[in-house]
């Protein structure tokens, strides 16, 4: 996975010195997330579902061998190829050798994160096969040579400006920034595509292992199109990515759409389970399925973190969370961004590496609440941060700051020592009427305290402790 | 050692198998009694007990940029979908063609009977498996075609939910690449909500003994993004409209 964390501060800096991507962003959390919230306060079925979706979740990713199996068995029974990737690497070679053995020129891809996960389209095009993104959102960043933003809208940070100038140039068209035009040019360009192109790539929202069938959702029907006018299909998927039955199935794939896009259901949802059968009039000649690890079995044997494997990227914590609405897309630095990003890119990519993203998260708990299966995202982010200053060999993870942990030690110590706690007590009432303050706080520390009085003035110590007062008032009774 | 059993060995051993094994009721093994009394009750609903779920229909498919037709007989819905061609416009060229699946309702309909859509063709889906070259012919009649009419198998009042399975004849390119997406369907194909939908599909014995086909494909309204600054535009890759016709029960 190609990580760009080390850049997150910095991008982080820009996103909110912009005016434009900080109203898209607070428009988008204010349209979406409290419609969700106001969906799950209303499901049929009672609040009850969400935890029970959550159990249904587990399950699955407790019995993933059973479950991967299953499905795997079903889809070969209907004339589907099951593939199972180890690595990146394993699942982009797989493409790779359809697309030869298919003689395929041409792709078109419905919206998929395990494929950005991989990097499959740079390979694609290495080998000179043309690869157009169907998703509207998608199809914008890809013309830009930019990166997704948001899960469900990955050019929510584009402006209709930047939409109408960018399309101008790379589609020819008049320039205009009136979305129902944009769009209206990007569905004819698009449907020249599908219409040539040989393969269309997919991902996986969620399988069933019982029916035999993985199931995409999308409201554009572009992965319709892309699974069902080309005469190959490949479909990814995470290997978590599955539901036992169908009754679980059907109550995940529910709450998915209220949490991505506050819908009772997605406007298109696909159950396939195969190629097109010789008597069906069209459809796909060939199904394959890529089932991808790269790094999950890692994540499944820890027992801290194996709930992340229950995430079905909705988005939805995106929609809540106060750091992503202000820092953006862009600066969790892969494909996953947001509180799902802050957890699963260091799972996936590396804890030292993003180590900026689980500590830039606020634990407000936001996310927690919005998540459809209520996924404890706080507590990883902890388990990530104490990762991260105790250094944990199973993850090769190195003790990020140790002055910062040693300093940690001698707090402790000190507040284990009443003696030498109060001893620096008064040294510090000392030492702070040197300070530099105005009404009453203190507006600068020395070094290496100054980065905490950077943006904010500290509340001077008190003339006494409430230990000291409780004496004096109590006469020394306890 | 090949690369599958490999991969399920590395989840095997993440998940600590064997000595944690796994529970006996992964999958689904027989209805509940909420399930059967279910089943039942969709099987005797009556056409009393259909009025609230049309008027719930009613209310549901203005939101999702559908139109709702109600007609009483197949005379009727002909005649409205005869309208419908005439009165559309087509999105790509001036030519209006339209494409219909082979299936018993559509054939009824006998558009290509009804006297004022004179020249118009109106092609069908009927394919029987042998003669690849008609394969050809019916994909650039599909992409030829202003409007696509098909059937469903049901129609949910809840969410305005269209669920078709794959079957010969019914290509699925026509609900997806016409600009126009006409659905007909029975009264009696209603159904209250997806609950409904998925307990059919899990215990209803026909529907079982087929599967839930290679596609199985749930409809809510016609294609929609809202990808450019969040306005909600129709009609991003598939259908831009969505007409629902519901045909009275005799
Ligand atoms: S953590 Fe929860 S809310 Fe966030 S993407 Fe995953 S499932 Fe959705």
């Amino acid at each position: 996975m190609e990580l760009t964390t080390k850049a997150y501060k910095q991008t982080a800096k820009k996103a909110i010195a912009d005016p434009i991507l900080q109203s898209a962003l607070a428009g988008l959390q204010s349209r979406l997330g409290p419609a969700t919230a106001s969906l799950y306060e209303n499901l049929p079925e009672g609040p009850d579902l969400r935890a029970k979706a959550h159990a249904y979740r587990r399950k699955a990713v407790d019995n993933l061998d059973i479950m991967l199996v299953t499905l795997a068995g079903k889809i070969r029974e209907n004339g589907g190829e099951v593939h199972f990737a180890a690595t990146a690497k394993d699942a982009v070679d797989i493409c790779l050798d359809i697309a030869e053995k298919n003689n395929v020129k041409h792709v078109v891809k419905g919206k998929s994160m395990v494929t950005e996960e991989i990097g499959l389209n740079r390979a694609l095009m290495d080998k000179g096969i043309e690869v157009n993104e169907t998703d509207l959102g998608e199809y914008i960043i890809q013309l830009a040579g930019e990166k997704p933003s948001h899960i469900v809208a990955p050019a929510v940070h584009k402006t209709r400006k930047e939409v109408g100038e960018l399309f101008t140039e790379k589609l020819g068209t008049p320039y205009t920034d009136d979305p129902p035009t944009l769009t209206r040019d990007a569905r004819q360009a698009l449907r020249k595509k599908f219409m040539a192109a040989d393969m269309g790539i997919s991902g996986c929202n969620l399988a069933c292992a019982e029916t035999g069938h993985i199931t995409t959702v999308s409201n554009e029907g572009n992965i319709r199109m892309a699974t069902t006018l080309p005469r190959v299909h490949v479909a990814f998927m995470g290997m978590e990515r599955i539901a036992a039955n169908l009754e679980e199935h059907q109550a995940i794939l529910r709450l998915m759409s209220m949490g991505a896009a506050a819908q009772q259901i997605g406007g298109y949802v696909s159950y396939i389970g195969g190629p097109a059968a010789v008597d069906h009039a069209d459809g796909p000649q060939a199904f394959h399925l890529v089932i991808v690890d790269n790094g999950r079995s890692r994540i499944l044997a820890d027992e801290e973190f194996r709930e992340m494997l229950c995430c079905i990227r909705c988005g939805a914590c995106l929609n809540v969370c106060p750091v992503y609405g202000k820092i953006g897309g862009h600066s969790y630095g892969s494909a996953y961004t947001g509180p799902v990003g802050a957890v699963v890119t260091p799972l996936l990519g590396g804890i030292n590496e993003a180590s900026h993203l689980c500590q830039g998260e606020s634990l407000c708990g936001a996310c927690r609440v919005a998540c459809p299966l209520n996924l404890n995202l706080p507590r990883m982010l902890l388990a990530l941060r104490a990762k991260l200053s105790e250094g944990d060999p199973r993850w090769n993870v190195k003790p990020k700051s140790r002055p910062e942990k040693m300093l940690f030690q001698v707090w402790s110590r000190i507040n284990q020592n009443r003696k030498v706690y109060d001893i620096l007590l008064k040294l510090g009432r000392l030492i702070q009427k040197i300070m530099p303050s105005s009404n009453h706080m203190i507006r600068r520390l020395p070094w290496p305290f100054s980065g905490w009085t950077q943006s904010r003035d500290m509340k001077p110590l008190a003339g006494k402790t409430f230990m000291e007062l409780w004496k004096e008032h109590q006469g020394g009774r306890s | 050692m090949d690369p599958e059993k490999q991969f399920i060995n590395t989840i095997k051993t993440a998940l600590g198998r064997p000595g944690n094994q796994p529970p006996a009721d992964l999958f689904t093994t027989s209805p509940s009694q909420e399930e059967k009394t279910l089943l039942e009750k969709i099987r005797t609903r009556t056409h009393q007990e259909r009025v609230p779920l049309i008027e719930q229909l009613r209310q549901t498919v203005p939101s999702l940029h559908m139109d709702l037709h109600l007609e009483a007989g197949i005379e009727e819905a002909a005649r409205a979908i005869g309208r419908l061609i005439l009165e559309k416009e087509p999105e790509w060229g001036t030519s209006k063609s339209v494409v219909c699946w082979d299936h018993p309702l559509i054939n009824q309909l006998k558009l290509s009977e009804v006297a004022e859509l004179g020249q118009i063709p109106i092609h069908n889906t009927g394919y029987d498996g042998t003669d690849p070259q008609r394969k050809k012919e019916i994909r650039s009649q599909v992409e030829a075609s202003f409007i696509g009419i098909t059937s469903a198998d049901y129609c949910i009042a809840a969410t305005a939910t269209l669920a078709m399975k794959t079957r010969p004849g019914h290509a699925r390119s026509v609900s997806l690449v016409p600009s126009i997406h006409v659905a007909v369907v029975r009264e009696e194909q209603l159904l209250a909500d997806l609950r409904e939908l998925y307990t059919l599909l899990k215990w209803d014995e026909a529907e079982r003994k087929e599967g839930l086909t290679r596609n199985l494909t749930l409809i809510s309204g016609p294609s929609k993004t809202a990808d450019i600054e969040l306005v909600m535009v129709h009609g991003a890759h598939g259908p831009r409209e969505l007409h629902l016709f519901i045909i009275a029960a005799d």
